[in-house]
């Protein structure tokens, strides 16, 4: 018995001294890496920008006592590769780059023109980064991107994280970009960043810092061609694309005041479905799209009483018109002008009428934007917040 | 003191000294002869400086001649002058005026009349006159008769019933068992009133001859059972039992595991209810703590509150001890494996802040949490010896200025100091013997996950589970009723059952009697139960 447990322990412990922590890495061995962008350089190489994370910048209040201390290094490196860029960072950074935290993709613009195919082949295959991280497109150059910082966040690559994880905008992982890709139902729309001059900080400590410097800004989509950049959407476009997507329905349509037609009232949204009808006969193609939108009543100009079932009526008739013609113009856009199916019709297709789909799926871009598309809008409003009339509405 | 049995033992090879004098006192008898038998007992107690031979004659017929022999400090010396040497020498003709009293009827007349001592026995072996001196008995020599009387006037200095001080409970009975043996059966008397609580008497040391009784409840408890563990009790040959631990080493089923397979405590209340649940308990005297067998792990992650209080708060708090006993075992290693190979695990912020603190640790996360943890070990063990006056001040000082100085130095990350202790601070949650087992292997899965990560750590893990499956305690399951799976008592493992609804008793333990109460006991509002009868 006393040998068997002898013959074990001995087992256990040389077995495991002979793993030899092979695989061991210490955190301050690790450059973590928060934020990475891609540029496509004049001389037609790859340059490879990596925001490193200061550790010594995000420890409570013990780096008070330290002083400003930067918060991120920002280092970038040319190859023909991403991989080999990567090794051409590894002279200049003296850490192991740890890439499993790297929470944002940025791709420059012109590296997005190129092809993003030859940006995401190298995260998508390697182990370390991972397929949750969001996707960018910088208007302009990513290293820009990555350099500007945050006065709110550590980083800008972790302000970028937030702004895309509140979905303000349309906000897409690298899985769901690879996934956009592989598919032929759907063109790919990545969400654009800029760099925007941003508000000033008023206070101590401040003279430092420029008065007014660089922030990140979310500011619409992308829209891709296959894995090329051919235009954009602004705000006020995108969000029609996020109805006319059936994703998540958010935002505020702002209408004119049933009463006093000068006067503005808005609404917010509160939830809202899409459904996509596709009709084919074996010529025609046309896509029956129907939005059902609901509503809270947030914010009134006029004095007029809006408490009142008829008057409730007519603002869900104009807030329906508004969503039609705000989808339209996305519409439009998505047809005549980039003639790429960003809005997945091509997948509800897919879906009703899998034969002629085989026929179809590869001019379908074109079968797209020459279908006729029948746009539907329900609304309603659902409450009017705390408030029956305007404070100061005299008695009737 | 006839009914305290010596064990045969079977099959021990000899050698022990107390044996040879047990023998040879064997044989030996009483004689007529007040001054021989003195004689014989004075040539076996030779040197015994704390025997007190006391001489004195009859008051009615100074022909009869007494002896009375004790062991000053163990027997009572108030009932000894009192009622025994008064009684004899002065009230007896007060008691029968006019009568004579021959010395062939006297040893008759002092036992009906004379003694005023509530226990007596006679004998006239030599080797029980000299057990009932040594145990405390005063013995009564009458001349002209080879029979001794043994009067239990015990009282020696012992420390009185005290709360308890390693099992201390909120809500329920304080006092906990105390040194003497007849102290800690009449605390469990106390709690069960029934003909069925049998206490057993062996006698067990062949130098020290300690008193052990074994207790059980006839009707529920397994009789094989029963009949196991006195077969494990005799085959014990020991020169002498001081703490129940001889005990229960010796008994054990798995010697070489680090989990006990006996369980122990100090309170009457709790024996009371293992003691129902159909355990067989062994108490020893000169230990304020009973043993318990069969132990089941569950039983330590089982408080005696927990069935004082009420059942949805108890359910809560056992949760919370099962929570505490995983981080006691596994939250440092985890830490290890997730710091030096799994980064990937952490929430990105938590990552940083992490890596922030760790900027000038200057050693690996292994190495830093060892010696946190040997630093604690050190710190616990230290506390457990010291004065309790001083201990408490040093073990604060030691742990805030180790603690705070280490981490400000930057020799140690705040948080590993976080891991250590809330781990230790875990492991005091649930019972001391399994805690020790579970402080021991936590240092194994440190070498584990430290070595190969997470990986090492899981089977580690899965290691322990395994052997734990495998032990048994006199016969059941030691992880009954988690595996083998026994649905019925799972409700007071996971949780604690409300007492309407714990109608069975621990089905693999108990041979008989399973049923613990009658149905429908579960209180409803009187309306309803008017109502329903309308």
């Amino acid at each position: 018995m006393l040998k068997k447990i002898a013959v074990l322990l001995l087992l256990i412990f040389l077995t495991s001294s002979l793993a030899g922590c092979w695989n061991r890495k210490e955190i301050t061995d690790m450059a973590i890496v928060l934020g990475t962008g891609v540029d496509w350089t004049a001389e037609g190489r790859l340059r490879l920008t990596v925001q490193i994370a200061e550790p010594g910048a995000f420890a409570g209040e013990e780096a008070a006592g330290r002083g400003e201390e930067a918060t991120n290094w920002v280092v970038s490196a040319e190859g023909k590769t991403i991989e080999e860029a990567a090794r051409n960072l590894a002279p200049k950074v003296p850490r192991n780059i740890f890439w499993d935290h790297c929470m944002i993709l940025v791709i420059g613009e012109e590296m997005a023109r190129k092809g993003t195919n030859l940006v995401t082949n190298f995260f998508l295959r390697s182990r370390e980064p991972r397929e949750i991280m969001w996707v960018l497109v910088a208007k302009g150059e990513a290293k820009d991107f990555l350099e500007t910082y945050s006065d709110l966040e550590k980083t800008s690559a972790q302000a970028a994280n937030l702004l895309t994880r509140m979905r303000t905008g349309y906000s897409v992982q690298l899985w769901e970009l690879a996934e956009m890709l592989a598919g032929k139902g759907v063109q790919p729309v990545v969400t654009r960043v800029e760099v925007k001059e941003a508000g000033v900080t008023p206070g101590p400590g401040q003279e430092m810092k420029p008065p007014v410097h660089k922030q990140v800004e979310i500011s619409g989509v992308g829209v891709f061609k296959e894995e090329k950049l051919i235009g954009w959407l602004d705000d006020y476009e995108t969000r029609a694309l996020l109805w006319l997507k059936g994703e998540p329905m958010e935002g505020v349509i702002t209408v004119p005041d049933p009463g006093e037609p000068d006067k503005e009232v808005s609404i917010t949204i509160r939830r809202g479905s899409t459904k996509v009808v596709p009709e084919y006969d074996g010529k025609n193609l046309r896509f029956a799209v129907k939005v059902k939108m609901e509503g809270d009543m947030v914010e009134q100009q006029s004095r007029e009483n809006l408490a009142k079932p008829e008057m409730i009526k007519v603002l869900e008739k104009e807030m329906a018109e508004e969503i039609k013609k705000r989808a339209f113009i996305t519409l439009e856009k998505a047809q005549k002008e980039y003639g790429v199916d960003i809005f997945g019709f091509g997948d509800a297709f897919h879906r009703k009428y899998k034969k002629a789909w085989r026929e179809l799926k590869n001019r379908w871009d074109t079968e797209f934007a020459e279908a006729e598309v029948i746009i539907e809008a329900e609304a309603y409003v659902r409450e009017i917040g705390l408030l029956s009339k305007r404070a100061g509405t005299p008695e009737e | 003191m006839e009914k305290f049995r010596k064990p045969t033992r079977t099959g021990v090879p000899g050698g022990i000294f107390a044996r040879d004098y047990n023998d040879s006192l064997k044989n030996l008898v009483l004689s007529q002869d007040l001054e021989a038998n003195l004689q014989q007992i004075k040539a076996i107690l030779d040197k015994c400086s704390d025997v007190i031979y006391r001489e004195f004659v009859f008051a009615q017929n100074e022909e009869i001649r007494l002896a009375l022999i004790y062991i000053e400090g163990l027997a009572d010396p108030g009932q000894i002058s009192d009622q025994i040497i008064r009684a004899l020498s002065l009230e007896v003709p007060m008691a029968v005026p006019g009568q004579e009293i021959t010395k062939a009827r006297a040893l008759e007349f002092i036992k009906q009349r004379g003694l005023c001592i509530h226990q007596l026995k006679e004998t006239y072996k030599l080797q029980d006159i000299i057990h009932a001196i040594l145990s405390g008995d005063t013995v009564l020599l009458v001349d002209g008769h080879a029979v001794a009387l043994v009067n239990g006037a015990r009282g020696w200095e012992a420390r009185p019933l005290s709360d308890s001080e390693t099992e201390p409970t909120v809500r329920g009975p304080r006092e906990s068992f105390a040194e003497t043996l007849r102290v800690n059966t009449a605390l469990i008397r106390r709690k069960i009133k029934s003909p069925n609580l049998k206490i057993e008497a062996l006698r067990l040391g062949e130098v020290s001859d300690t008193d052990v009784a074994l207790v059980y409840i006839e009707g529920i408890v397994n009789e094989k059972l029963v009949t196991e563990v006195k077969s494990r009790l005799e085959k014990i040959n020991i020169d002498a039992i001081l703490e129940s631990g001889y005990i229960e080493e010796l008994i054990e089923d798995n010697p070489w595991s680090l989990f006990p397979t006996v369980n122990h405590t100090g309170k009457p209340d709790r024996l009371a209810a293992m003691l129902l649940e159909g355990r067989v308990a062994i108490l020893v005297d000169g230990t304020p703590v009973a043993l318990t067998v069969p132990n089941l792990f569950v039983e330590y992650l089982q408080a005696p509150e927990d069935y004082y209080q009420r059942f949805l708060f108890a359910s809560a708090v056992r949760l919370i001890r099962f929570a505490s006993m995983i981080i006691s075992l596994m939250l440092p290693s985890l830490y290890i494996a997730v710091l030096s190979f799994h980064h990937e695990l952490l929430p990105t912020p938590l990552l940083l802040g992490m890596a922030a603190r760790r900027e000038v640790v200057p050693f690996p996360v292994f190495f830093e949490v060892l010696i946190t943890e040997i630093a604690f070990e050190v710190l616990r063990e230290a506390g457990n010896h010291l004065p309790r006056p001083i201990g408490q001040g040093i073990s604060i000082g030691a742990a805030l200025v180790l603690g705070v100085v280490a981490v400000q130095a930057g020799f140690i990350a705040a948080s590993t100091v976080i891991v250590v202790v809330f781990a230790g601070i875990a492991s005091l949650v649930f019972a001391n013997s399994a805690g020790m087992a579970f402080r021991l292997l936590r240092f194994a899965l440190m070498v584990l996950s430290g070595t190969l990560g997470l990986v090492g750590m899981i089977s580690g893990a899965a290691f322990i589970a395994i052997h734990m499956c495998t032990l048994r305690s006199f016969g059941v399951p030691y992880l009954s009723p988690l595996a083998p799976i026994a649905s019925t008592d799972l409700a007071d493992v996971v949780s604690r059952a409300p007492w309407w609804a714990m109608l069975s008793r621990p089905r693999l333990m108990t041979g008989q009697n399973q049923q613990r109460q009658g149905r429908g006991l579960k209180p409803t509002s009187p309306e309803k139960t008017s109502k329903g009868r309308r």
